[in-house]
């Protein structure tokens, strides 16, 4: 049999009544959160952190637990807010109906791509994911008369929410923005959480140790990496609708380019592969630094050190270059991450406690 | 007819130049079975560097070949003693990673040192063209292409024939056998990874006369390298010759017969086909 997964039940929400706690205290401090925080930017950053950890962690169940690396899912990001921006722009079919029409449509286009790329190994895998989804955003640039090309879909007006007459939210804040970014990232956590602990989970994890041994027991690769990968893609393109609604604008390269695929695998890579909560550790290191970057903070912070004087040559660069340098600094993190934590942050912190407590 | 016969010229003259971009890639993967995702970054930096010797210091792009190769010889090299080297047992996927991060440092290093400002190389002769048997060609392509034809067959030379180029051969064929052998693989990488950069930065120069340069044209020529290599089957030099002018031919065609916005989606296509089809692409062994 295939080695025993290496994560198995490790960080299982509820194990002690210590943790059970905690994770009720954070909860409710998320759920209260817009409460107490009205700054809109505060919100707005906690929407990007829900934004990437529902990302990550649907990009983790076929990437991480099944072992499948995917450097494509930007065609389910991109498919999901297109279809959602398509039918709420041209047809007047409101979001919370539309999203639906996206995750009929990324289960077609997983099918597809499933039944291309899964007959391929290791990097031609990779490669496969890659053209697939190009062929996508070129389809999207060139179908002009669809989804208006290159120019891109900006949404006029988003119809209010309304059960049975009532106006349950208008869209005005980002409030309502906030609340459904958290239910979404709660539903991944919990959806991933059920696969590792269900024995779907134990047939991906043994076909991402050892796909031939897997397939010798019975376990059969086609059937379970299109599972992994339908489970994925859907919950991508919820991310992909809701960025959609949320931004108010979309164009080929914002939502189906190679960055964003790559974007997706780095929040994983970063935070730790097929664990639960690597993609909200690398959601949570990654979101706010691009943010201080691209706010300029970080040129500040090293002015107010006084490293640097705001005045010279060296701090007006910085100053005016720093802010969009934030693709540069994704880069020399993963680099680092790759070289010195390959099991990303939190397996790097994991094996220093493992060293702390056998010394 | 004369249309066909045009742009089935261009496709093969510009072919010639992925041919470059392809034989590198395919000769890093070889030896070090490390797909390289920098690699259309590698090319973006000699345009940089051609760029800046025409402007700088007046060095036509077709002679600062002979500068650009020697330092992006040792670009490469020290890449791979730097970086590449510390991953090549690891998980495939982290090698991949490792590039694209290389590559976006790359990419946004120069986007900080130049902008993201289309920059055009403007030479005597970059629009004209010569006409052969009411054919015309353009003539920095043509220039381009017997350049890449002379630089492929020393490459052949060298690879088959020097005592260096065979153990590069060995390398890419078991590398601990070769080990056995006596042959110092770390060098052979070292060697393998600057011959793949000094290629790519090559490319960048020929086409520099013909092409915008922009920091993010990188990953526009990492796509194509991986579907010129796949095509000819990765680690085939000769394959990625044969791949690059099919894919040179492809995208010209496509783009006349069915439109410009679509030649790529042509190449990826086609890309998909050779995948599902013929894994181990025209001229190589199956490694599945």
């Amino acid at each position: 049999m295939a080695k025993i997964p290496k994560m198995s039940v490790t960080n299982n929400v509820g194990g002690s009544p210590v943790a059970a706690i905690v994770t009720i205290l954070v909860l409710a401090g998320l759920f209260l959160f817009p409460r107490f925080v009205a700054s809109p930017y505060a919100l707005h950053i906690m929407i990007l952190f829900f934004l990437s950890t529902i990302m990550g962690e649907s990009w983790n169940i076929l990437g991480g637990y099944t072992g499948q690396y995917s450097v494509g899912h930007a065609a389910y990001f991109g498919v999901g807010a297109y279809a959602t921006m398509m039918l709420m722009q041209f047809r007047q079919i409101p979001p919370w109906y539309g999203v639906w029409g996206g995750m009929a449509a990324v289960v077609v286009v997983a099918l597809v791509i499933g039944s291309i790329c899964f007959r391929l190994r290791g990097p031609y895998f990779v490669l496969a994911s890659i053209a697939v989804a190009e062929i996508l955003r070129l389809t999207a640039m060139n179908l002009k008369e669809l989804t208006n090309g290159a120019e891109g879909i900006l949404a006029t007006e988003l119809p209010p929410f309304t059960i049975g007459g009532t106006v349950v939210t208008d869209f005005l804040t980002k409030v309502p923005f906030y609340y459904i970014g958290l239910v979404m990232a709660l539903l991944t956590i919990v959806v991933t959480w059920g696969v590792q602990r269900s024995k779907l989970g134990y047939c991906f994890q043994a076909i991402r140790e050892d796909q031939d041994a897997a397939h010798s027991l019975g376990i059969s690769l086609t059937l379970y990496k299109n599972v992994a990968l339908i489970i994925s893609a859907l919950l991508t393109s919820l991310a992909g609708s809701f960025y959609a609604i949320y931004i108010g604008f979309i164009d080929p390269p914002t939502v189906l380019a190679l960055d964003i695929s790559v974007q997706i695998v780095l929040i994983c890579i970063v935070g730790g592969i097929g664990t639960i909560f690597g993609p909200v550790v690398g959601a949570m290191v990654l979101v706010p630094l691009s943010e201080a970057l691209r706010s300029n903070l970080i040129a500040r912070a090293i002015f107010a050190t006084g490293l640097v004087s705001e005045e010279s040559g060296v701090g007006n660069f910085l100053k005016e270059n720093l802010a969009h340098a934030h693709a540069l600094i994704y880069g020399i993190l993963v680099v680092v991450v790759i070289l010195f934590m390959p099991d990303g942050v939190l397996g790097f912190f994991r094996k220093l406690a493992a060293r702390k407590a056998k010394s | 007819m004369t249309v066909f016969l045009q742009s089935l010229i261009s496709g093969i003259l510009i072919g010639g130049v992925y041919a470059l971009i392809g034989i590198g890639l395919t000769i890093i993967f070889g030896v070090m079975r490390v797909i390289n995702f920098a690699h259309g970054d590698i090319m973006m930096v000699g345009m940089y560097l051609t760029y800046n010797l025409f402007t700088l210091a007046g060095i036509d792009p077709f002679v600062s070949i002979l500068i650009t190769i020697p330092l992006m010889f040792l670009f490469g090299g020290l890449l791979q003693k730097l970086f590449i080297n510390r991953v090549l047992n690891a998980l495939p996927q982290n090698q991949i990673l490792l590039t694209i991060g290389l590559g976006l440092i790359m990419s946004n290093t120069m986007m900080l040192i130049y902008t993201s400002d289309y920059k055009i190389l403007t030479t005597s002769y970059s629009s004209s063209s010569i006409n052969v048997f009411g054919i015309s060609v353009s003539e920095p392509l043509a220039i381009s292409f017997i350049i890449t034809a002379v630089i492929t067959l020393l490459l052949y030379w060298f690879l088959m024939k020097t005592d260096t180029g065979q153990a590069i051969r060995a390398t890419a064929q078991d590398r601990e056998a070769a080990q056995l052998m006596g042959i110092n693989v770390k060098r052979m990488s070292i060697i393998a990874f600057g011959l793949g950069a000094s290629l790519a930065g090559t490319a960048g120069a020929l086409v520099s006369p013909t092409y915008y340069i922009f920091p993010q044209i990188g990953s526009t020529f990492t796509l194509k390298a991986f579907v010129i290599t796949v095509l000819g089957g990765m680690g085939s030099v000769i394959g990625a010759t044969l791949g690059g002018i099919i894919i040179g031919v492809a995208e010209s065609l496509g783009a006349v017969y069915i439109s410009s916005g679509w030649k790529d989606v042509v190449v990826f296509v086609l890309f998909l086909l050779v995948l599902l089809f013929k894994p181990a692409g025209l001229m190589g062994k199956s490694r599945m």
